[in-house]
């Protein structure tokens, strides 16, 4: 009887089942070269590590972030590896769709962070994957809110944007524009940096000798407000144009501080792979259907 | 007198880019622009003069990308975690860069393999040990580093510019004037007969690289001053940049036929292609197809003045 019962439990998961009965739990992440997925990682590390009687947890990241191949092998291997939960930060939310679909058919539990699955794509393959993360354009609306407070209605802005591709990017644009339209800003640029510091700086650059009006420059990533800052800087505007960007990166510590960036959104990057792996085992653990989940966005000025 | 020829095309044709760019877009003429490109040209002239010299051998380096990213996460994590002053970080990352150039240089040359395929390799390598030099992550020097890229007195020159002006009249004195400069031609132009007269052909060669390596060096510092902080990522597909400009500048990719002065040229050229397409709001694939129309226009145009 109790036997059965188990069997039963156990049949959505793959034959392959650790042997400890701790749930094997794959964490699949864009590039790890990048600072972001970087610190997510080891926010996962760290949280198995303080809850290792409770699961084991597979870590792979892609060399590129572009290069939808190798996760897609990525996620495979993971299955033939027998997980019970992929948590993925797809490199694309629709060319990922297909790969995923063969995990949930292989009874695998998937938990999409990060950069949120096309609904699309996943509705015409008739699946349903709960996505755990932050909400990218409540966040970048959020803090250009705070910049709007600085600024006065009418007044000239600028968005770089990060990989025009990427949805986060999409989202981020999004926010802001929410945010200055119902200031009534006028935005006169909007140019992709390419989440990239050097590419930013020149497009600053450009930008700024383009429009010599300008007040703000809104960067979608830390890095290119990074960028941005020195191009301010160099132009001889220092004081005299507001940046704000997202993330919260350790280097932009020193700009908030002396006011060179004025805000930027912190969306708690180290615990955004420790929320996904927490839902999921929590629906490993209660049976439970996986739903959407949000996660904190905050503001950081000073 | 062809010599002078190519140069006034190339002249003509930065002239041209920069009054399409004007009627295109007034503030195009103003200090704003031009500070913009004296602050991007530094980089890419030091990479462009030790390209020039590498590529006059028939050879070539695909790593420097990568190496001034891995330069500039060196100099970043001495600076900004060790705080080091700034002429140690110099010569640190100086230092850095021409070891790796000699490594990619030596096992080329030694090992007769060709640069083009152990520069790849190189790439790797050293974007790589940028990301574990800084655990992937963009480090803030400040105004440690800015001082070498900000004009002096609020005008368009910075200390950077005008070393890398020096850089760029020494490479041409070298390559022009100098028993080394006339070997790097010679084995370029004909490997086997530049031995024959008995010109060493290895030692010019790990010369060349190892210079280039140098240089990119100092260009990741100046890269670093420009943006007051290191960027693991830095660098990514500056070669192509840097080999663009070369090409530009009508070196010939088979070797025997270079200029750093024109080389500078094509810096220029594209320094202001980049910066005009940015004032004009061009989007990112029109970015992308114009520079790489200009880049195939231009060999087009050296092949066929050279038929």
């Amino acid at each position: 009887m109790l036997c059965a019962g188990l069997l039963s439990a156990c049949k959505p998961s793959p034959s392959t089942s650790a042997p400890s009965g701790k749930p094997k739990v794959a964490l699949v992440m864009k590039s790890l070269a990048n600072e972001f997925f970087q610190t997510m990682a080891e926010g996962a590390k760290k949280h198995q590590a303080a809850h290792a009687g409770h699961y084991e947890l597979i870590v792979n990241g892609i060399k590129n972030e572009t290069d939808l191949a190798e996760q897609v092998g990525l996620v495979d291997q993971m299955v033939s590896q027998g997980v019970q939960a992929i948590v993925i930060a797809p490199a694309d939310s629709k060319a990922l769709v297909t790969v995923l679909k063969r995990a949930k058919e292989a009874g695998v539990l998937v938990i999409n962070i990060d950069n949120k699955l096309d609904a699309d794509a996943l509705k015409q393959a008739g699946l349903s994957i709960p996505f755990v993360g932050p909400d990218n354009r409540a966040g970048a609306k959020a803090v250009g809110e705070v910049l709007a407070k600085k600024l006065k209605a009418g007044d000239e802005v600028a968005i770089i944007e990060g990989v025009t591709t990427a949805f986060n990017g999409q989202q981020r644009k999004a926010g802001f524009e929410d945010a200055m339209n119902a200031a009534g800003m006028k935005i006169v640029a909007s140019q992709s940096g390419q989440w990239e510091m050097e590419k930013a700086n020149g497009v600053a650059a450009g930008i700024l000798a383009a429009n010599p009006n300008v007040k703000a420059l809104l960067c979608a990533n830390d890095n290119m407000a990074l960028g941005a800052a020195a191009a301010v800087q160099a132009a001889g505007k220092a004081g005299q144009v507001q940046i704000i960007g997202f993330d919260n990166i350790a280097a932009l510590k020193p700009l908030l501080a002396d006011g060179r960036v004025l805000a930027t959104c912190d969306q708690h990057g180290d615990q955004l792979a420790v929320f996904g792996i927490e839902a999921a085992l929590k629906v490993l653990k209660d049976k439970t259907t996986p739903a959407d989940q949000q996660t904190p966005v905050d503001v950081i000025v000073k | 007198m062809r010599r002078w020829t190519d140069f006034f095309i190339l002249i003509a044709v930065l002239g041209a880019m920069i009054v399409l760019f004007g009627l295109m877009r007034d503030s195009f003429f103003s200090m704003g622009t031009l500070g913009t490109v004296a602050n991007r040209i530094p980089a890419l002239a030091l990479v462009a003069t030790g390209m020039t010299l590498v590529m006059v051998t028939g050879g070539i380096d695909l790593s420097v990308g990568s190496l001034l990213g891995f330069c500039g996460a060196v100099t970043g994590v001495l600076m900004a975690d060790l705080h080091w002053g700034l002429v140690l970080a110099v010569l640190a990352s100086v230092a850095v860069g021409a070891v790796i150039g000699s490594t990619t240089g030596a096992v080329s040359v030694k090992l007769r393999l060709p640069s083009f395929i152990v520069s790849l390799g190189m790439l790797e390598i050293a974007r790589g040990l940028a990301f574990l030099t800084t655990n992937s992550q963009t480090k803030y020097i400040g105004a440690d580093i800015e001082a070498l890229g900000a004009p002096f007195g609020g005008l368009v020159i910075s200390p950077a510019f005008v070393i890398s002006l020096l850089v760029v009249a020494a490479g041409q004195v070298m390559l022009s004037q100098m028993a080394i400069g006339r070997h790097l031609i010679a084995i370029g132009a004909n490997r086997e007969a530049a031995l024959v007269s008995g010109v060493s052909v290895d030692r010019p060669r790990l010369f060349a690289h190892a210079l280039l390596g140098a240089l990119t060096g100092l260009a990741a510092v100046f890269n670093c001053s420009r943006l007051g902080s290191a960027d693991p990522n830095a660098g990514t597909g500056f070669e192509l940049g840097a080999i663009a400009a070369v090409v530009v500048g009508g070196t010939s990719l088979m070797g025997g036929r270079g200029s750093v002065v024109k080389s500078f040229m094509g810096v220029l050229i594209i320094a202001t292609l980049e910066a005009g397409l940015i004032q004009v709001g061009a989007t990112e694939p029109v970015k992308r197809v114009v520079t790489g129309l200009v880049i195939v226009a231009a060999v087009l145009a050296d092949t066929w003045r050279r038929k």
